[in-house]
């Protein structure tokens, strides 16, 4: 058997050719597949042929000839749904040495006693080339379909981004410039507290706008594999305490209740970029509630034992409206923003915090997950993996 | 003779940044020098002699931690390195190499003057070369010399690192200290590293001298550098 495919490898011709055609390592991979499938195919017709012998010369084979020949095209056709134009060339040039030298007599030589079985493999090696050339037809067709798409996908989340940030932008811009210019252009005449007020509004709207820059700078980042996640031992009471911190004054008239549990062990993951998360996940719920309702942040930890690793979560909840139905996976989308906003005092975002969050979360290996809570309102929930035993510290000195 | 105010040298390459700089030491009653280069402001410092520098670290020409470095080779003039959100690393790199502090842009005028007034009354303290024994933010009271801490009138008791962790950032206060600075006042030079143990020791120091440990108003975390206890009343 092994003798038999390998007389039956390429006639010289057929690798020059092959040769010519290597341009990359999958298409290496692509003859050497073409090789095997024409050997498969020779092992499997010998095999339902004539069993694990050689052919004598009063034997009929128990398969017809047109049957062996079906399993060399269907080889063919395996080669070219798969592997370059060139393999699937090779495979059906090397299908017909095959089929001659090893099921048409006389056998195991490449020379032919009846003339009319020259017809037949004419016919295979069109069927053979054929089969080929339309095979890879269709899938340049699908390639370009697909790649089509992708551009339009492309196009399509550029346009939105376009649109969604220059508005977005213009929207804090617009209300700097107005008071600005009426400051200058009045503000002799104007009573200290309206200056005072326009100096506010201001001062808001500058912030906004940098809020907004470093959210999109931050998923620039992220997406440009620029931003490494760098773990190490932390304290996520303390990060929710300085994410407090950050949003002191937006948070001044909230009910902030926080739920850690005393003793909870240092985590491993990126403070800074952790932080970051629970500023998002914060801030989302700052722009989404109506102010006045409480922000609820919980962390609880699961432990791991032998084989199951441990997990840390974190989960913020708010009482506003909630989700809306279906938005529970496309809040996490890119320049996603749910309708259910109130106008509000806190400015409305790009649609990025959360997206960022995401992926924040899943380079820790995590998970994050939104819906809505039984009494209304949205939890967040992120849960990070913990592998490890924390480090044991002895704080009594 | 008149009392001169401090002299600030602000090297800052972005004209809007450097217009407000201006404008805003310029109007507190601080002497302005301005060099929008590296090289410019390490030559501004040898000549002038300011009482203070603040510094971008994103100039043009030389590194603002190369600048940190060379100043650091002839002069303990206080500096206040900018830099935007993002760059933590930068940051901590620029203190550990002697910047003495650092504001995030964009930064209030609230923020700059601040952390200005900081530097400029630690530095009048060291001219002195006493500390002042007691500090008071509060409701918390520490006591250095005494060694005596009390929280609304009633005495704290604080293990040796703990109360060493505390003196450090008194001897600090209103500066943000990295946490190889705090790790080496503490643990002693070779524990630049174990950071862990400052995590733990400063979550037992908030438990003990914090109203409300979740939301410290003392001691409060610089994510990614380190920590800074606010600045006396």
């Amino acid at each position: 058997m092994a003798a038999a495919a390998a007389n039956c490898h390429a006639p010289g011709g057929a690798e020059n050719v092959a040769l010519e055609m290597v341009s990359s390592r999958r298409d290496v991979a692509g003859y050497a597949w073409a090789v095997g499938a024409v050997a498969t195919a020779t092992a499997v017709g010998w095999l339902l042929s004539y069993g694990p012998r050689l052919p004598q010369g009063g034997v009929r084979p128990h398969l017809d000839n047109s049957n062996v020949l079906m399993l060399y095209l269907l080889g063919v056709l395996w080669i070219a749904t798969r592997y370059s134009r060139g393999a699937a060339v090779v495979a059906s040039l090397l299908g017909v040495a095959a089929f001659d030298f090893c099921f048409v007599p006389p056998y195991l030589t490449f020379s032919v006693a009846d003339k009319k079985e020259i017809v037949t493999f004419v016919v295979m090696l069109l069927t053979a080339l054929t089969i080929s050339t339309l095979t890879h037809r269709a899938r340049a067709h699908s390639e370009a379909a697909r790649q089509a798409w992708e551009r339009v996908e492309t196009e399509f989340i550029r346009n939105t981004l376009l649109s969604g940030v220059s508005h977005e932008l213009r929207t804090p811009l617009a209300a700097i410039t107005g008071a600005t210019s009426t400051l200058i252009e009045a503000g002799a005449q104007l009573p200290d507290a309206s200056r005072a007020e326009l100096l506010d509004t201001i001062y808001a709207e500058a912030e906004r706008m940098d809020r907004l820059i470093g959210n999109l700078l931050e998923m620039t980042r992220l997406e440009s594999g620029e931003l490494r996640i760098a773990p190490d031992w932390v304290s996520l009471q303390e990060l929710i305490g300085s994410a407090l911190h950050r949003l002191e004054r937006p948070l001044a008239a909230r009910d902030v209740r926080i739920d850690v549990p005393d003793g909870l062990p240092l985590v491993r993951v990126d403070g800074v970029a952790i932080e970051q998360v629970i500023v998002n996940l914060i801030d989302n719920a700052l722009q989404y509630t109506p102010a006045g309702t409480p922000i609820e942040i919980v962390v609880r930890r699961a432990d791991g034992d032998g084989n199951a690793e441990g997990s840390v979560t974190l989960e913020v909840a708010d009482r506003g409206p909630g989700l809306p139905p279906g938005a529970e996976h496309r809040v996490f989308e890119k320049f996603f923003r749910s309708h259910a906003a109130p106008r509000g005092a806190r400015g409305r975002g790009i649609g990025l915090g959360l997206a960022i969050c995401r992926a924040i979360v899943e380079a820790h290996g995590g998970r994050i997950v939104a819906e809505n809570r039984s009494g209304g309102g949205a939890v967040f929930r992120l849960t990070l993996p913990q592998r490890g035993a924390p480090p044991v510290v002895d704080a009594t000195g | 003779m008149a009392e001169l105010k401090p002299t600030i040298l602000v090297i800052e390459d972005e004209p809007p940044l450097q217009k407000f700089l201006r404008l805003t030491l310029g109007t507190q009653g601080y002497q302005v020098i301005e060099a929008s280069t590296g090289e410019q402001g390490l030559r501004h410092a040898a000549m002038a002699r300011p009482d203070l520098v603040v510094l971008d670290l994103g100039l043009p020409d030389i590194d603002g931690v190369e600048v940190t470095r060379r100043l650091r080779e002839w002069t303990a003039i206080p500096i206040i390195v900018v830099s935007a959100r993002g760059k933590e690393h930068d940051k901590v790199v620029a203190l550990d190499a002697g910047a003495d502090d650092y504001l995030t842009k964009p930064f209030g005028v609230g923020e700059l003057l601040a952390r200005v007034r900081v530097v400029l009354r630690h530095l009048a303290v060291a001219n002195r070369e006493t500390g002042e024994p007691v500090f008071e933010r509060g409701s918390l009271r520490v006591d250095l010399a005494r060694r005596e801490v009390t929280l609304a009138g009633q005495p704290v008791h604080l293990t040796p690192n703990e109360f060493k962790l505390m003196a450090a950032l008194i001897k600090n206060a209103g500066k943000v200290m990295t946490h190889r600075q705090l790790l080496r006042e503490v643990w002693g030079p070779g524990s630049g590293d174990e950071t862990h143990y400052l995590r733990v020791y400063m979550n037992q120091l908030r438990q003990k001298v914090e109203t409300d440990p979740a939301r410290p108003q003392h001691l409060m975390t610089e994510t990614g550098v380190g920590y800074r206890l606010a600045a006396p009343d």
